[in-house]
């Protein structure tokens, strides 16, 4: 039981990471006053870019993963000019650059002969000696780069956010941006950087999970996890250490569900599959019900902003 | 008495005037909305914008080994002198109509169904029960396949309704998540209790031949006549009931319309309803017309193409339908360039995307009259 | 004397409709100029066209005497040019430091943010302020956010202090402070733009005034040299009579609140215990500044939000607590809210729809299963002809096209031509020039002469004061007092002040 128990809590960091650095990236958008709903299709463009990368090159995994980065961040450059240049409705915009993405990746993918081919990924580092530690050693001091990183990227989000000039105004421009626009900011050119930088980090999500969960690449790959990440943030009411947090708990049911079967417990195998849906709407109608705090909603999440706007 | 102490402390840091530029001064785009536009200007650009998406789509094809030759061959020759071509497009348009129409009834009312394929999937679900457990005697059989197939859709789509209705989630995501839920409960059945015996594929028994929607002659099946009956319906009651009268007001301004005493509540739920069954009827029509029984896929893409023409039919029920034929044609070009030119069928979604970021695109010249400032 | 600003010939339209005309203008160092006009006129515009929100087609600003080109607001506050509008440019959930700091960038954020402190204390004590600047932006009052903004626009170095229509939101005594902070910032030097439709402002606090009327100025003033009736001449063109008040014995309570308790939708009660009657023919008033409940009483007695606690009664139908909005349309209710093209217009449907949404119900225009087309069109025609509503290109046309007034005429067409028992009108003449003012004055007085109750809630005193036969003064949630009409100004002031 308790071999179990900690192997189980070994395994969820990396199936939390994906989810926490796409909740992190949402968040970036979102405070800014984007609503982000091309997620899932970031996500597919990373983890395509980082298995693309890696297959090329023959190996080197972080290389692979600083290239999923940038090739969301360019794609996002579509979406960005689309709802904040043309002002189109950020919900039609989302949900075609998902399916952009979606026939693109799996195009792509086909064409240049990247679909289903295993590569080696990136493995476990294990901090010696911390990791030969009972229980935690494990759980804490075996992981891969990627999640013992994860926890610096949240500290440097939070700060910039919460402790710099340039997070100001970025939350400035996701409450009021004609209070930011009567102050000199440009909300313009700061929702584009955190539309891009918010992608880049969702695209960090996608490789990873490519990358260094399954290690190769096939359409959809990501299954939904984009969804449940805008889930996550509403849930986290737009805080980095909140979504953390529900990063965690999803990874943890994610990891749950193969080993459970592994373990000899027989249960509907299909049924377990839904857990990880049923459990985002579970917190999605928690999260309404309770309105737990303040609703930090950013009050301007979804509309465009113009300047001339006349009544 | 005020002084001069705080403007003495600030007068060092700003420059006091800014002078006009001679010589080169970059200016800047100006934006303003516009209140009115002609329906003509509108369709032009409408126009424009399917040309350039069609545009790019063509380049994508020809970049991906498509000769631009074959190209023209495909799209345009072989679907409208092969007879052939052109009953597919008639058989594929009928499941195609009823997500169209579904999705254009749930958007006028801004209820964001997103499970489109999920209602499907219930839909195909409800059909083969019938079929499974020999429910009725044979002649009632299409219809309590269609009625069962209808259940299941709006019992499914209350889920997501009563949460928004009841504690405002957002229904967007819920739907979206659904359709995972709804994928795997299929997966759970055609590998569990409704895997054919016969061939031990994960699929279910062939339905019986009354449970299977003829053909009608002339290349027209029975599905389709289903798809026209319903689009009339429903474009009946979009465009001369007070049912469509108030689900105006409910996608203008709902806010008004609530204050007004407009019934909000109702007019949401019938639509929700209604969007229900109809997707589920196309999971029906293809499980019954198309496959003979209920299987894997058979709703990939079904998604993202009932947005896509509520979209461009501005939610109207009858331009969907029209919308749907041409959404048809792609689907059998696409098949083709599949099989002919190994193109995965992905390419339809890419190109179904591109369409609708392109109109989208465009809406904002109808919105916004732009000046270029000095 | 070298003008601190000056714009000149300025030109600047929205889609077709002309806000500037050729428009000029110029203050001084050392004065308070006010900018008069009635609703519409282009006051606003011009100015934001000098805070760099803007870009006029025509036209030339000069700050000193040097000519500028404002590309944003940044250029303008670079020419020290400062506005505070009418709706604040505040972050709510930020703090009074956060907010002036992010208009005001002293480099990085921790250092920054305690010089700024240092700062806003220092203007504050200045200028008599009382402010703490850790206190987030919705903790504050509607005065106190007014405050905010002034020390913003001040520490940013303005020496042309524009404001635009700021005792709109205020009781008259905190007016009366404010002004008397604006006359002591002139006298210190800055060029104060005040920006009013109140002609006792302009000939009680200012030095100057400049009167605007269909985008142009039309006359610059001495303002101790003037009166009203000139003004008011200047501003409006010809002279409009107000209408009178007919007295008439008042009938039976049609509708009676009691003890009534609603909140807004995020749960912060804003009706505390209102309890009042309103009687067939007679019109009652709830004056007091905005904020203080009227919205949320309006919308619990249209049900749009049922209350918290409470009961109204309708005469002949009983308890009407927490109905629905068509029950309550139903025994007789009618509305005209404030927010005009937020609630009471659907912008993008055609003016027919727009008319006949009110009473389709009713089935006077078909079935459920049919609805008669031509029957509507007819009825909105004859409906446009009688209230006069104005601009109506084609019955089909959108109704955002409809300006401000004849938007409120056609929300006023469809509500009464219900012949309503009750009607809530709330700030039915906010934004509107004085001839619309007049109609919408005029309609409300007909039906309070056909025997309806009328409860009029608006935050314009004066209207309130004309209007009504009985007053009753809201303030924190609460009917603080009531008077009869004809009721002395001061007196219900003095109840708005008290209780505030």
């Amino acid at each position: 039981m308790l071999h179990f128990t900690v192997n189980w809590l070994a395994g969820t960091p990396s199936f939390a990471a994906p989810y926490a650095l796409a909740a992190l990236g949402l968040i970036v958008s979102e405070r800014a006053g984007v609503l982000s709903l091309g997620a899932e299709g970031f996500m597919l463009v990373g983890a395509l870019a980082g298995v693309a990368t890696e297959l090329e090159l023959g190996g080197y995994p972080s290389i692979a993963l600083l290239v999923a980065m940038l090739a969301a961040a360019v794609v996002s450059l579509l979406f960005a000019f689309l709802v904040v240049f043309l002002r189109v409705n950020q919900v039609i915009a989302g949900l075609a650059v998902v399916f952009f993405c979606h026939g693109l990746t799996s195009l792509v993918g086909t064409l240049g002969g990247w679909t289903n081919r295993a590569i080696t990924g990136m493995h476990a580092v294990a901090i010696w000696p911390l990791s030969e530690m009972p229980i935690v050693g494990k759980i804490l001091f075996t992981q891969d780069v990627v999640v013992y990183l994860t926890i610096p990227i949240f500290f440097l989000v939070n700060y910039v956010l919460t402790r710099s000039m340039l997070g100001l105004r970025l939350r400035s421009v996701g409450e009021n941006p004609e209070a930011a626009d009567a102050s000199g900011v440009s909300v313009s050119l700061y929702r584009l950087g955190a539309v891009v930088a918010g992608s880049a980090l969702i695209g960090l999500a996608g490789g990873y999970l490519s990358v260094v969960d399954v290690k190769l690449w096939v359409p959809g790959i990501s299954g939904g996890r984009g969804w449940i990440a805008i889930a996550l943030v509403i849930f986290a009411r737009w805080q980095p250490w909140r979504a953390l947090f529900g990063a965690l708990l999803f990874g943890g049911i994610e990891a749950l569900i193969p080993r459970i079967a592994a373990a000899g417990i027989q249960l509907p195998q299909y049924f377990l599959l839904m857990t990880p849906y049923l459990a985002t709407i579970a917190v999605m109608v928690w999260a309404a019900v309770t309105k737990f705090g303040r609703s930090n909603e950013p009050a301007a999440l979804g509309q465009p902003h113009i300047r001339e706007e006349r009544r | 008495m005020l002084n001069n102490t705080v403007s003495a402390a600030t007068s060092a840091q700003a420059p006091l005037v800014k002078r006009t530029g001679h010589g080169w001064r970059l200016g800047r785009l100006n934006l303003e909305l516009r209140q009115h536009m002609s329906p003509w200007l509108q369709a032009l650009i409408l126009a424009c914008a399917l040309v350039v998406g069609l545009g790019i789509s063509a380049a994508l094809l020809i970049a991906a080994g498509v000769k631009p030759s074959a190209l023209f061959d495909e799209f345009i020759v072989e679907n409208f002198s092969d007879p052939e071509n052109l009953h597919s497009i008639l058989f594929q348009a009928a499941p195609l109509i009823f997500v169209g129409v579904s999705a254009a009834l749930a958007f006028r009312v801004r209820f964001w169904n997103l499970g489109i394929e999920g209602q499907m999937i219930w839909g195909g679900i409800g059909a083969t029960a019938v079929s499974f457990y020999d429910i009725g005697p044979a002649a009632t059989r299409i219809p309590l396949m269609m009625l069962f197939a209808a259940l299941a859709g709006m019992a499914w789509i209350i889920v997501p309704l009563w949460l928004r209705v009841r504690w405002r989630v957002n229904e967007i995501i819920v739907t979206l998540l659904l359709n995972y839920v709804a994928f795997n409960f299929l997966l759970h059945l055609l590998y569990g209790a409704w895997l054919d015996p016969k061939d031990n594929f994960p699929h279910s028994p062939q339905f019986r031949a009354f449970e299977r929607l003829p053909e009608l002659g002339f290349g027209v099946s029975s599905a389709l006549v289903l798809a026209l009956i319903f689009t009339a319906l429903s474009g009946w009651l979009v465009m001369f009931t007070r049912f469509g009268f108030y689900t105006k007001f409910v996608h203008d301004n709902d806010r008004m319309a609530l204050a007004v005493g407009v019934p909000i509540g109702l007019v949401t739920l019938v639509s929700a309803l209604l969007s229900g069954a109809l997707s589920a009827l196309a999971g029906f029509v293809i499980a019954a017309a198309q496959e003979g029984r209920l299987t894997q896929s058979y709703f990939e893409g079904y998604g993202f193409s009932g947005i896509l023409i509520a979209f461009l039919a501005r939610n109207n029920p009858i331009a969907a339908m029209v919308v749907a034929i041409l959404v048809a044609v792609l689907f059998v070009s696409g098949r083709s360039l599949q099989v002919f030119y190994q193109i995965p069928f992905a390419m339809v979604q890419l190109i179904q995307a591109i369409i609708v970021i392109s109109v989208a695109a465009s809406e904002f010249l109808m919105r916004h009259r732009v000046h270029w400032v000095r | 004397m070298v003008a601190a600003l000056k714009l000149v010939g300025v030109r600047k339209s929205f889609d077709g409709f002309v806000a500037l005309d050729d428009a000029e203008f110029e203050a001084r160092a050392g004065e308070v100029h006010a900018l008069l006009g009635e609703n519409g006129a282009g006051k606003s515009s011009l100015m934001n066209v000098a805070a760099g929100l803007y870009t006029p087609e025509a036209g030339r600003i000069f700050v000193n005497g040097e000519e500028v080109v404002l590309s944003g607001p940044r250029d303008a506050t670079a020419c020290r040019i400062g506005m505070v509008h009418q709706e604040f440019k505040l972050v709510r959930p930020f703090t009074v430091v956060e907010n002036v700091l992010l208009a005001n960038w002293r480099g990085r954020f921790a250092p920054g943010v305690r010089e700024i402190e240092r700062q806003i204390e220092k203007q504050a004590a200045e200028l008599g302020f009382e402010i703490d600047p850790g206190s987030r932006i919705d903790e504050l009052s509607i005065a106190e956010r007014q405050r905010v903004e002034i020390i913003k626009v001040l520490l940013a170095g303005a020496r042309i202090l524009i404001l635009d229509e700021p005792t709109a939101v205020l009781t008259d005594e905190e007016a009366v402070r404010l002004l008397t902070t604006v006359r002591a910032l002139a006298a210190g030097g800055a060029a104060v733009v005040l920006v009013t439709h109140k002609l006792g402002e302009v000939t009680a606090f200012t030095d100057r005034v400049t009167v605007m009327r269909n985008g142009r100025a039309v006359a610059l003033l001495d303002s101790r040299a003037t009166d009203a009736a000139e003004l008011t001449r200047l501003a409006v063109g010809t002279a409009v009579a107000s209408p009178r008040r007919a007295s008439s014995p008042p009938g039976e309570p049609r509708i009676t609140v009691k003890s009534l308790q609603a909140a807004r939708a995020d749960g912060h009660v804003t009706v505390n215990d209102v309890s009042f009657y309103v009687r067939a023919g007679e019109i009652y008033g709830i004056a007091g500044v905005g904020g203080n409940g009227q919205t949320e009483l309006v919308e619990a007695l249209t049900g749009v939000r049922g209350p918290l606690a409470g009961s109204i009664e309708i005469e002949g139908a009983g308890n009407a607590t927490g109905a629905s909005p068509e029950r309550l349309r139903d025994l007789g209710i009618a509305c005209i809210p404030a927010d005009r093209f937020g609630y009471g217009i659907a912008g993008g449907l055609s003016v027919v729809d727009n008319f006949c949404v009110g009473h389709i119900n009713e089935g006077t225009y078909g079935s459920w299963l049919r609805t008669n087309g031509a029957a509507m069109r007819e009825a909105t025609a004859e409906a446009v002809g009688e209230f006069d509503v104005q601009g109506v290109r084609a019955l089909r046309q959108r109704a955002a096209l409809l300006s401000g007034g004849n938007a409120q005429k056609l929300i006023i067409a469809r509500e009464f031509s219900r012949n309503p028992k009750v009607i809530v009108a709330h700030s039915p003449s906010r934004g509107l020039d004085v001839r619309a003012c007049a109609a919408v004055h005029e309609r409300l007085l007909k039906a309070r002469a056909g025997g309806a109750a009328i409860l009029l809630i608006s935050d314009d005193l004066d209207e309130v004061l004309n209007l009504s036969d009985r007053i009753g003064v809201m303030t924190r949630g609460r009917i603080a007092a009531e008077f009869e009409a004809p009721a002395d100004r001061q007196a219900v002031g003095r109840v708005m002040v008290h209780h505030a």
